[in-house]
């Protein structure tokens, strides 16, 4: 049987995703046919037991167990799903402000802890840089003459004839200025807090 | 309102009385309807009060004795015009206009005293007085009308019907045994179209499918020797012009080189023909030569020369024992004039390679359920044997996918369901199941779509094995030597790979760039996903916005042979209607006065019914098209519009008719209510709810007939307040919108209070609204007085 | 079809460019200089936060501030083309010009982050650029000069059969965007026939995702690698070479097919470039001091041997 909410559509999960700006406005996550195009093309369906339709309509149900889900962390962010949906809807983007919610309730937060690194290094140069906790694990795999790119960088790419990238000076100001007054700083602390404590 | 009417007497230039004196002599016939109304309206005062030449009361004024009275009188009083008050006359005028039918019918007028009095007010004192008060504004009006003579229009006795399919051919031969002088045009060297290719068709009363062809050829027979029917095949339209009782369409014969009269259709041409083209008949999997004939049965029995790829050798000239092919034939125009255009101009199928990922180009055994059809026809390529494409094999599995197109909201898919193919799918399905019964069938559905009756055919074909799976595939591919399909069970909630032999894909149907084409040349509307758009999907489901141009088929949207029939036969039925009885419209009409017309377009702009039309030299109306409602007559500059049966004389005398005797103190309202305005309103007292007997009811055609100077006059003659309620037609939203501004602001203008003017959309069943309507607004000006 | 920009290109720096194949970054600029294509480098320009977006660090208000910074210095220098080397900057860009536009409340938030930054003069005013009209990735400036190009080319390709994958950030996040149809993505393919390659225009997986996946790559190794595998399987023996148009992609196909490869047992016999590098090197670039070659996992040096060994044309 379904339920009806008593507390109707406010803090509904389907008009929060709908209004989030992740998602686009002609979005048709209420118009889904529940077709599962989008799960028969799904790396992640393929290779895991995501199952984007299934995660839709859970959205769609208001049916607040997606969020514990596991699985809805093995999407790809790959947009394929919806590059096809016949409702125009964006599994994809679904997915992302699933996410999104789920981090800022501070839950998960292990999942998003590593990835910091990659804020603190936007902060630092204006450009954001692989988690450098995952370095090891990339050595590993591609092996030694991958750290020695990484020592000659500097060389080679003079021998490209390009500059040097990091900002500088004022435009890095500019930048960090943008972040702190965004709350970008602010929640990247709040997720290394969330997570440590 | 004192300080107001003076400013409108300075404005407007209507203040003096019209000359009044009428020597024509006005009758009362007064209805006691049973008690109805004489048991509220004092029909003694009623009586005494009234001038006119003569009053009478009766005490059921429609029965037939009556009839007889009212007779009488006309013709001992000498009476020239007469007023009939008693009930609605939406429901009665007709019967009075009758009994009177020594008078022109627009001498006969009728007030509604029991709707609009005695079942409304419950004081008999005020009822009364306004029961006199609506019956002399009564007298004074008919004293205002204009005899009219009947408009008529005979439509011509003939059609053109665009179109050689099942509709085209089906609504041919009905209307040309209705003795109706016919003529198909078809733009394909046969006629016929899809259902000679499908091969067989489904039938859920017999469960079972049967050759469409063999329930085509007597039909066809019967039209190619029919003497009304005229087959124009290779026949594009050039150029349709409109007129008042016809269409004057230029029509394009393309020629094939070969003389349709001498062919004897021997096929020796086809012999020698060196250029092989991919055959359309057998959807390019086979070929054909560069002259053809599409099929064995096709109609007409010729063969023809395909322009594009003859190569001009003329081999096939010297081997024609009857001298039919000509190289030196040229096309031919043919002018046409028809009263009537139906347009049955078909469907195509989507265009597959916009669904790459199904990789219908990439993979030969990659199929349409068109490319099945012939498959399985016994006329096919493969004469009816269920074979691979690539390899001439019997495929061990046939996976099909449904709704290829359709049900697709991305930019080049279809938004809507194509309707057919559930069924096209449970046929073939049906068929492979029946004849290779060592080949699995396979369908994977978004939704299984077997309305009504197909359902039974669902199960038939179910009985047979079928496997069903419920998922839209995201992709065909080919792994080694076997196609897979990827598609998610959702049923199961499991992502599958189906490793196939043959993939059939259910394509879409769509509209034909040709009904595009001929939509525009008409004028014809069409819908948003470019079908002819009929006027009304429910009541009036074969006409198009375009008066006397009719739509049957798939042209009109996406539907199976048994309704493309049925309308086809419905489309017939209307034109002959058009034809029997779309002699006589039925003012009010709008009449343009040519020679004050400067032609400059604006009525035909306004006009939404599509009334308005360019003659050769002149603008002019439709009166069968015209609705009357006004709207023209508003945007012309030149004053040139006249809308018969309600002039302004008529409408200035009912207002001040419907004001008079206003006392001290007093307030009225005037009503101006459109028909589904003023059946509301009868419905008010058939339920006898009450409301204030300050409302007065003007029945117009619609709000478009009332120009502000109406409105000032009425303002000027002592109305409180004005109501104009009305349901607007759908194609007139935008001149309805446009009026709502104009009078506002003339209203503004004068210096009146802009509540004393508003507007209400009215709905027939909610009368309820209407009456508060009604009291809401009596009580708003009684408080602000 | 849209119309490409041949000048006041910003050239977009990107940051995976930057660190993994700088020389996607030079064989563009070879290019666009032998092209006559007018375009300018800007130090100030930051990086579109794109992986930060998509390991969910990053939130949308963030993200559109900075980009909002970058329009601004795109339009101060008078170079509003604004052409990208990785189809996650592309998207991200045309996601946050989209958003702009149409959502007033986003664009008074994003524009109350600036003031209250004090830097109240790069504010965006909506419809000051336009996702159509001012977002590009190289390869539609590519294809709008593919005859030019094709008169330059001084290698004989003929003999290498060439695939490609074209980025799911390219052709599926705004499908109605791409200069050939997003179903049937097809602008690697024409480019490298205009090379006078060999194209294998369709293999299974070919819209696939790399597997990359963002935060796939790190924090679900085996998962991330098994939609990669799908890919290069597919493309055992239909290929020698694997085209490119997105650094994030090329890194997880070049860099990790030896490790797919060790796993097998066998080699893939694939190697990979960027369509500047191929067509730089086409072009005549030097393979180490234009195209960059030594920053990649496979090497290709083989298929260089291969393509020198056949007569060049001149
Ligand atoms: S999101 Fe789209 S593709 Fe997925 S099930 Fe719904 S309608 Fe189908
Ligand atoms: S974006 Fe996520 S859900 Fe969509 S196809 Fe890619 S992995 Fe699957
Ligand atoms: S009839 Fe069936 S297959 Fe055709 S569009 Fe409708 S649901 Fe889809
Ligand atoms: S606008 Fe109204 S009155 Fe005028 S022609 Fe059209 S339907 Fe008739
Ligand atoms: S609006 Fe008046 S003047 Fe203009 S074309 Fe119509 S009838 Fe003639």
């Amino acid at each position: 049987m379904i339920k009806k909410d008593p507390k109707g559509d406010t803090d509904s999960l389907l008009e929060d995703v709908r209004n989030d700006y992740r998602a686009f406005p002609e979005m048709g996550i209420k118009r889904c046919l529940q077709c599962g195009l989008c799960t028969s093309n799904c790396p992640a369906a393929r290779h895991s037991d995501y199952d984007p339709r299934e995660m839709v309509k859970m959205v769609r149900d208001n049916n607040p167990e997606i969020m514990n889900n596991p699985d809805i962390w093995n999407c790809f962010y790959c947009y394929t799903c919806g590059s096809n949906c016949p409702a125009n809807n964006s599994p994809c983007i679904v997915n992302q402000i699933l996410r999104q919610k789920i981090l800022l309730k501070g839950e998960n937060n292990a999942r998003i802890y590593e990835f910091l690194a990659y804020g603190y290094s936007y902060l630092d140069f204006g450009v954001g840089s692989i988690p450098s906790d995952f370095f090891d694990g990339l050595v590993a795999d591609f092996g030694q003459k991958y750290v020695e790119l990484k020592i000659n960088l500097e060389d080679i790419r003079h021998d490209l004839g390009l500059e040097d990238y990091n900002l500088k000076g004022e435009a890095l100001e500019e930048v960090k200025s943008i972040l702190s007054s965004s709350g970008f700083t602010s929640r990247l602390e709040e997720f290394k807090r969330c997570h440590e404590s | 309102m004192s300080t107001t009417k003076s400013k409108l007497e300075k404005n407007h230039p209507l203040t003096k009385e019209e000359d009044t004196k009428n020597p024509e002599k006005v009758g009362v016939f007064l209805c006691r309807c049973g008690g109805n109304i004489s048991h509220t309206v004092d029909m003694a005062k009623l009586k005494d009060s009234i001038q006119a030449d003569f009053v009478g009361e009766f005490e059921n004024l429609c029965s037939l004795n009556c009839r007889r009275h009212i007779r009488e009188e006309i013709i001992d009083k000498e009476l020239d015009r007469v007023v009939i008050a008693a009930c609605s006359p939406i429901t009665h005028l007709k019967t009075f206009q009758n009994y009177a039918d020594l008078l022109n019918p627009y001498m006969v007028e009728m007030v509604n005293i029991r709707e609009q009095c005695s079942w409304v007010h419950s004081d008999s004192a005020k009822a009364t007085k306004k029961a006199i008060e609506l019956t002399q504004s009564g007298v004074e009006k008919v004293k205002k009308a204009q005899a009219l003579d009947k408009i008529i229009r005979q439509t011509e006795k003939s059609a053109a019907v665009f179109g050689g399919g099942i509709s085209g051919i089906t609504a041919a031969l009905s209307l040309a045994n209705q003795g109706v002088k016919t003529c198909i045009i078809e733009k394909n060297p046969t006629i016929g179209g899809n259902m000679v290719k499908i091969g067989k068709v489904f039938s859920p009363e017999k469960l079972a499918e049967e050759c469409s062809l063999c329930i085509l050829n007597p039909i066809i027979n019967e039209v190619i020797n029919h003497k009304n029917i005229r087959i124009l095949t290779k026949t594009n339209l050039l150029r349709a012009g409109r007129r008042s009782t016809h269409f004057k369409i230029i029509l394009e014969k393309q020629t094939g080189f070969v003389h349709e009269d001498l062919c004897i259709s021997c096929g020796r041409c086809v012999e020698v023909c060196p250029v092989d083209v991919p055959d359309e008949w057998n959807q390019k999997m086979t070929t054909r030569k560069a002259i053809y004939k599409p099929f064995a049965q096709a109609v007409p029995d010729v063969y023809n020369i395909d322009l594009e790829n003859c190569i001009r050798c003329g081999k096939c000239e010297k081997v024609c024992t009857v001298g039919a092919i000509d190289f030196n034939l040229k096309s031919e125009i043919i002018p046409l004039e028809a009263g009537n255009v139906v347009i049955a101009t078909g469907h195509e199928s989507f265009d597959l390679n916009k669904r790459p990922e199904y990789g219908y180009q990439r993979f030969d055994d990659v199929i349409s359920q068109m490319d099945l059809a012939r498959i399985l026809g016994v006329n096919g390529p493969t004469q009816g044997e269920l074979l691979k494409i690539s390899d001439g094999k019997r495929p061990e599995r046939v996976v099909m996918v449904q709704c290829t197109g359709s049900r697709d909201e991305k930019d080049d898919g279809k938004r809507y369901c194509s309707k057919v193919c559930c069924m096209v799918a449970l046929k073939h399905a049906s068929i492979i199941r029946e004849r290779f019964p060592e080949t699995e069938v396979v369908i994977c559905y978004t939704d299984m779509r077997t309305v009504g009756m197909y359902e039974n055919y669902l199960r038939y074909v179910q009985d047979k094995d079928i496997k069903l799976i419920r998922g839209r595939p995201g992709e065909v591919t080919k792994k080694d030597d076997k196609l897979v399909v990827r598609v998610e069970d959702t049923l199961e909630r499991k992502p599958l790979e189906i490793e196939t032999d043959m993939v059939v894909l259910s394509e879409a149907i769509e509209p034909s760039p040709g009904t595009m084409r001929i939509a525009q040349k008409f004028n014809v509307g069409l819908s948003q996903d470019l079908f002819i758009k009929e006027k009304h999907s429910k009541i009036k489901p074969v006409n198009t916005d375009m008066e006397r141009v009719f739509v049957c088929g798939t042209a009109q949207g996406p539907k199976d042979i048994t309704d493309s029939v049925s309308q086809a036969n419905a489309a017939a039925a209307k034109v002959s209607e058009q034809i029997k009885s779309g002699t006589e419209a039925e003012p009010p009409v709008a009449v343009i006065k040519t020679s004050q017309c400067n032609l400059c377009g604006k009525c035909m702009d306004i006009c939404g019914f599509k009334a308005v039309y360019r003659d050769e030299e002149n603008m002019a109306i439709d009166p069968m098209a015209c609705r009357g409602c006004g709207a023209c007559a508003g945007q012309c500059p030149q004053e040139a519009i006249e809308i018969k049966g309600i002039n302004d004389l008529e409408l200035y005398a009912q207002i001040r008719g419907l004001l008079s005797d206003k006392k001290e103190g007093e307030i009225r309202i005037l009503a101006f209510l459109d028909n589904v305005g003023y059946t509301a309103a009868d419905a008010i007292g058939n339920n006898r709810l009450c409301y204030p007997e300050a409302i007065r009811i003007i029945k117009i055609p619609s709000i478009n007939r009332i120009m502000p100077h109406h409105l000032m006059y009425a303002f000027l003659h002592g109305a409180d307040g004005v109501l104009m309620a009305e349901y607007p037609d759908e194609c007139m939203l935008e001149a309805h919108k446009a009026k709502i501004k104009e009078l506002s602001e003339s209203v503004k203008n004068q210096g009146i209070p802009s509540d004393r003017l508003r507007f209400y959309k009215a709905y027939a069943p909610h009368y309820r609204g209407l009456a508060q309507q009604f009291t809401r607004f009596f009580e708003d000006i009684t408080r602000e007085i | 079809m849209k119309k490409i920009p041949h000048k006041n290109i910003l050239l977009f720096k990107s940051c995976l460019v930057n660190v993994e194949y700088p020389g996607v970054e030079s064989s563009t600029r070879y290019i666009f200089d032998k092209m006559g294509v007018e375009y300018r480098v800007d130090p100030d320009q930051s990086c579109c936060t794109g992986l930060g977006y998509y390991y969910d660090l990053f939130d949308q208000l963030s993200t559109t501030a900075l980009a909002v910074r970058n329009f601004y210095l795109a339009r101060r220098s008078g170079h509003e083309n604004i052409t990208t080397l990785c189809s996650t900057c592309y998207a991200i860009m045309k996601k946050t010009i989209k958003l702009l536009n149409s959502n007033e409340n986003a664009r008074q938030e994003v524009n109350d982050i600036l003031k209250k930054a004090g830097l109240s003069h790069m504010q965006y005013q909506a419809g000051d650029l336009s996702s159509e009209h001012n977002i590009f990735h190289v390869v539609e400036v590519f294809h709008s000069l593919k005859e030019k190009i094709s008169k330059e080319i001084k290698l004989d390709l003929s003999g290498i059969k060439i695939a490609s994958h074209h980025a799911c950030h390219y052709c599926k996040v705004y499908p109605e965007d791409s200069i050939t149809p997003s179903r049937n993505p097809m602008v690697l393919d024409e480019l490298s026939s205009s090379c006078g390659a060999q194209v294998v225009d369709w293999y299974d997986f070919k819209k696939a995702t790399c597997g990359a996946g963002f935060s796939q790559r790190f924090a679900n190794r085996d998962l991330s690698l098994s939609a990669t595998a799908d890919k290069l399987l597919a493309l055992e023996g239909e290929a020698d070479l694997l085209l490119h148009m997105c650094p994030n992609c090329q890194m997880q196909l070049d860099r990790y097919q030896p490790v797919l490869e060790k796993e097998l047992g066998r080699k893939l016999n694939l190697t990979h470039l960027n369509i500047a590098q191929l067509m730089a090197l086409a072009m005549g670039a030097d393979p180490y001091k234009i195209a960059g070659i030594q920053t990649h996992s496979v090497p290709l040096e083989g298929l260089l041997e291969k393509i020198k060994n056949k007569s060049p044309v001149e």
